[in-house]
């Protein structure tokens, strides 16, 4: 492969109409942010690899792109934006009153697999919310989510809530050891229920047994929590938490836009909640995923809980119509005394379809024109304004 | 009803799916009529299929290009991927097995063993479990022949009845993984189109048994 015109695994560069879709997105996203009181941080695209790694991130090693500084430290690209202002909220946020509002608009970096078609720059616009507990702070922040993809102007979509407490509460109730529930919730994460059936095959005569065999179809709309509460009494607390949370959006006009997966747990494990993802026609993995992570933070040394959500600004662009791409229409040639008033003049016509002309001569400039596909020229000289036909 | 596309392993597999369909009351002639097509109706069931290798399977299930898969659990631990496995669909039956040649002792020694294989991930996985290091050789062809000639000290691969290893005198002293076909579903069409996939897992469920 020539490494002098290529572009690294993964990465691409991004052209005109695809670059105004993501740029849509990202605009009607942070748009939005900012009508919610949301302030918006950078943090480096470099991060200290021991940091990461404190924060208990289990984003494996060699998904993670890395750097040794001059001083012989190990930095990683970004991989996790979640963590980066966790970082920021714990050190110099922490004088600031709570709850904090905070939106980022950054690339995460990854290092996958070569061939797979796996992107390493993930673009993500999101918020945390910092320093506040309760269902207010996840409602703002559900609701947000799927406010957000309706300012982006996709259609079918909806946003999948679960909880982690659910799956614990089942686990606590067959009473196993740890090595056996962790197993089992591996499996879950890997999303391997025939190993996952086979693992609770010994517990079919136990009714939190029978409960965990169906944890797999344990999602869909708002019926199936009903389903859930009489699979698990013991984890009422869970299921009437999501009930309000349903109920409130719901009330607000948003039931269409959300269900529930009562087995849907995070790999990222600082999620300590409630936990929900974004799915849209159009997309074939989750375009929003967010929740609850009140530990992360505590592991900078300020114990506060938090929420929030990215949005995948390239998953969520694929699913909208491709933004059209604009011709040039007018070239404007000038004398030189004249750059003034043409400047004036392109200025005022519709974004990228006027350009001032770089030819030596009415000729040359009408020529380029041409060249560009463009409708008209228009000559600014000593004797006015006058357009001339190409 | 949303059209579901479902990804089908060429070669044995397919047999075996296609007869699985058809237990299911699906008209598959479409598909097994010998044509170069590549994209087949199922007549009688919103479903396409999508006839392609292994681990090409495991690929456009990833990419949600198709909704569900049927493949080998072999071609799933050597390749990875994001999908959910949903059924063991008790076809296309083998094993991973670790095969040595007929009296040699694989693990009385200190020397670092050699093993060759299709499967390296698998094998990989399979030694570090064991806290063992072992240089692992990826082979595209006959991995039998890799101990014959002396470039390895056993192999991992996939087992049937054992006969091919038997003929170049290797015996297999050890079950890595059973290995059966699997139905495998996409992230994100499992979530927009539940009704359509279960209906399909329910109809594979009834004839199962």
């Amino acid at each position: 492969m020539n490494n002098t015109i290529g572009t690294p695994e993964g990465t691409r560069d991004r052209l005109f109409a695809e670059c105004r879709a993501c740029r849509q997105v990202e605009k009607a996203v942070t748009q939005l942010f900012k009508r919610r009181g949301y302030c918006e941080v950078t943090t480096p695209n470099v991060e200290y690899y021991d940091m990461i790694t404190a924060a208990g991130h289990p984003l494996p090693q060699e998904s993670m792109l890395k750097i040794v500084d001059r001083t012989g430290k190990i930095l990683v690209m970004r991989p996790d934006q979640t963590v980066a202002i966790g970082r920021v909220a714990a050190s110099k946020l922490s004088g600031l009153p709570r709850p904090l509002r905070l939106y980022y608009n950054q690339t995460v970096f990854r290092s996958d697999d070569v061939n797979t078609g796996a992107r390493s720059e993930i673009d993500q616009c999101g918020v945390e919310l910092i320093g506040a507990q309760g269902v207010r702070a996840d409602l703002e922040v559900i609701s947000m989510a799927i406010d957000a993809l309706d300012a982006c102007g996709l259609k079918d979509y909806h946003i999948e809530i679960g909880h982690a407490g659910y799956f614990s509460a089942l686990l606590e109730g067959l009473g196993l050891e740890e090595p056996a529930c962790q197993t089992l919730r591996e499996l879950v994460e890997k999303k391997d229920f025939v190993a996952y059936r086979k693992a609770l095959a010994p517990y079919q005569d136990r009714d939190e047994g029978r409960a965990l065999m169906q944890l797999p179809r344990l999602f869909g709309s708002a019926e199936v929590l009903e389903k859930a509460r009489q699979l698990c009494p013991a984890a009422e607390d869970v299921i009437s938490y999501l009930e309000t949370i349903y109920d409130v959006l719901a009330q607000a006009g948003l039931s269409n836009r959300v269900q529930f997966d009562l087995g849907l747990i995070q790999t990222i494990e600082y999620y300590t909640g409630m936990i929900f993802r974004g799915f849209s026609e159009g997309a074939g993995s989750n375009v929003i995923s967010g929740g609850r992570y009140d530990r992360l933070i505590g592991q900078f040394g300020d114990p506060v809980p938090a929420t929030g959500f990215a949005v995948d600004v390239q998953a969520v662009a694929d699913c909208l119509p491709m933004p059209e791409h604009k011709k040039p229409e007018t070239v404007v040639w000038y004398t030189l005394s004249r750059l003034g008033q043409a400047r004036e003049l392109v200025s005022e016509m519709p974004k990228q379809t006027a350009m001032l002309s770089c030819g030596d001569s009415p000729e040359a400039a009408a020529e380029e024109a041409r060249q560009l596909g463009a409708e008209r020229l228009i000559l600014v000289d000593e004797t006015g304004v006058r357009e001339v036909a190409l | 009803m949303k059209r579901l596309r479902i990804a089908v392993t060429k070669g044995r597999l397919l047999e075996d799916s296609l007869d699985l369909f058809e237990k299911m009351g699906l008209d598959c002639s479409e598909v097994r009529a010998d044509t170069r097509k590549l994209i087949l109706p199922i007549t009688n069931y919103p479903m396409d299929c999508v006839l392609s290798k292994a681990a090409d399977v495991l690929t456009y299930v990833t990419h949600g290009v198709c909704d569900l898969g049927i493949v080998g659990k072999d071609t799933m631990m050597e390749h990875g991927g994001s999908y959910y496995e949903m059924l063991d669909l008790g076809f296309g039956k083998c094993r991973f097995a670790l095969a040595v040649p007929e009296g040699s002792d694989f693990y009385g020694t200190y020397h670092s063993r050699v093993i060759a294989s299709k499967y390296p991930n698998v094998t990989k996985a399979y030694f570090a479990g064991k806290g063992m290091d072992v240089s692992v050789i990826k082979i595209e062809g006959s991995v039998e022949l890799a101990p014959l000639v002396g470039l390895s000290n056993g192999i991992v691969d996939i087992v049937q009845t054992g006969t091919t290893l038997k003929e170049n005198g290797l015996v297999p002293i050890e079950t890595v993984a059973p290995v059966s076909a699997r139905l495998i579903v996409n992230t994100a069409s499992m979530k927009l189109y539940q009704k359509e996939i279960f209906d399909f897992i329910d109809k594979i469920e009834a004839v199962q048994g």
